[in-house]
């Protein structure tokens, strides 16, 4: 990975093409004509342009993450996504020309904060995305929504799993809620 | 009815004094999300969860009555009355509390947001049609300060105690609880309507189909992507909690 500059590129002016080019493509009638599992192939393939799912599954585990083997951790990392592509991006339907304006930015080293309103019919919703630097790249690993961050959600909900059934018994509980999210797809 | 408009501050300091004796100091600093250290194991709740069987079974309780009672109020009031209405009678219920939120700015030294509480109450109340529209945001640009009693005890060093899932209200700690009811009783007593113990129900049950009506969906989201609800819940009750009371953020004072 080449060496980073000296002054980082504008968070906001990598993130804003990024926006627009996922509201775009939510807002696309061409999309809903898809089946389910197409339309969040699609849309995962934009959001992995500046999503760092690997980071995002390391934080995810917190200290947990190193004591896993290479395999264990890829397996995680695909689990994991699959997860957040089925219990977001499953929600394509919900969206319905909700704007994005962008209220601020914060840069500490190599990490970064883009604040960001979601403009509603009856009220705005503030969402952050929380930016690492790769190279000359910033990549979100962490998403606030009204000052709730999912990933340390999810991290003290797996901390607690973990604590009961070890590593084995998260996977199997993520795999089970991957396939009921399938089947609400199924069905609908 | 005098002694009753009395009660607000006298009350608020006698009770902290009680609470003080009962719980221990702790204040959890707000964290940054641009630490790294804000996403170790450790940082988690800083508050414990002693009564946990307990609070799970009340979350259970309030779990069947949002999903039984409450949402098909609420979606059958939100099919009657359009959003900008609900979001009218939000402000309205908002615009009561905003005395007691600026008294809950002087006890915590923040004399500045005190004061921006009050002219909020003066525009909303004046302008703003009895503060059903928010008119000190939008045309004058004094954004909602946010303050509660919780917050003043915590200010003042006293501690959370424990965490508390209250039937019908649900995720507080026990210093916030107790503030919420004296800060719910301190606005009581000057509700524009009766002065007698039942009426102040009514509002609160009006307030809350409201406020439920402009979140409809949010709730089962949640719960459907959590693993343990409960522990999803508590979690993004501290969050949000430590949010709102991070008054350094720029995005709060504008």
């Amino acid at each position: 990975m080449p060496a980073t500059a000296s002054t980082p590129p504008d968070p906001i002016e990598q993130f804003q093409p990024f926006l627009d080019k996922v509201t775009a493509l939510l807002a696309d009638p061409a999309l809903k004509a898809l089946p389910k599992k197409e339309q969040c192939q699609r849309v995962i393939n934009v959001v992995r342009e500046r999503f760092d799912f690997r980071e995002m599954s390391k934080r995810v585990l917190g200290q947990q993450w190193r004591n896993l083997s290479d395999q264990e951790q890829d397996q995680f990392e695909r689990l994991f996504t699959q997860l957040l592509q089925y219990a977001y991006v499953g929600k394509i339907d919900d969206y319905s020309g909700q704007k994005v304006e962008f209220t601020q930015k914060r840069i500490k080293g190599e990490r970064a904060e883009v604040q960001t309103l979601l403009v509603d019919k009856d009220r705005s919703i503030p969402v952050s995305y929380i930016l690492v630097l790769r190279g000359d790249q910033w990549m979100a690993y962490d998403v606030v929504v009204e000052g709730v961050s999912l990933v340390r959600n999810y991290m003290e909900q797996f901390k607690e799993i973990l604590q009961k059934e070890e590593y084995a018994g998260l996977i199997q509980q993520i795999q089970s809620k991957i396939s009921q999210f399938e089947q609400q797809h199924k069905q609908s | 009815m005098h002694l009753r408009r009395l009660h607000p501050l006298l009350l608020e300091i006698s009770l902290s004094i009680a609470v003080s004796l009962a719980v221990f100091a702790g204040h959890a600093a707000a964290d940054d999300f641009l630490n790294d250290e804000s996403y170790e194991d450790k940082v988690s709740t800083d508050v414990p969860d002693p009564i946990e069987p307990v609070n799970r079974a009340v979350f259970t309780f309030n779990d069947k009555v949002y999903t039984w009672v409450l949402d098909p109020v609420a979606t059958g009031y939100s099919k009657v009355l359009p959003a900008d209405i609900r979001g009218c009678i939000g402000n309205f219920f908002y615009n009561l509390g905003e005395p007691v939120r600026s008294a809950n700015c002087l006890l915590q030294g923040r004399f500045r947001d005190s004061g921006l509480a009050l002219s909020r109450f003066a525009l909303n109340s004046i302008c703003g049609v009895f503060g059903l529209a928010d008119t000190a945001s939008h045309e004058f640009g004094i954004a909602p300060v946010k303050a509660t009693l919780g917050e003043t005890f915590s200010v003042w060093g006293i501690g959370d105690g424990f965490y508390l899932v209250a039937p019908l209200l649900g995720p507080s700690t026990l210093r916030d609880f107790t503030g919420s009811v004296v800060d719910s009783y301190a606005m009581a007593a000057y509700y524009p309507w009766g002065s007698d113990e039942v009426s102040p129900v009514v509002p609160f049950g009006v307030n809350t189909v409201n406020r439920t009506s402009l979140h409809l969906g949010e709730y089962e989201d949640l719960k459907s992507m959590s693993f343990d609800p409960y522990v999803a819940f508590r979690n993004g009750y501290f969050q949000m909690r430590s949010k709102s009371r991070n008054h350094s953020q720029p995005n709060n004072q504008q």
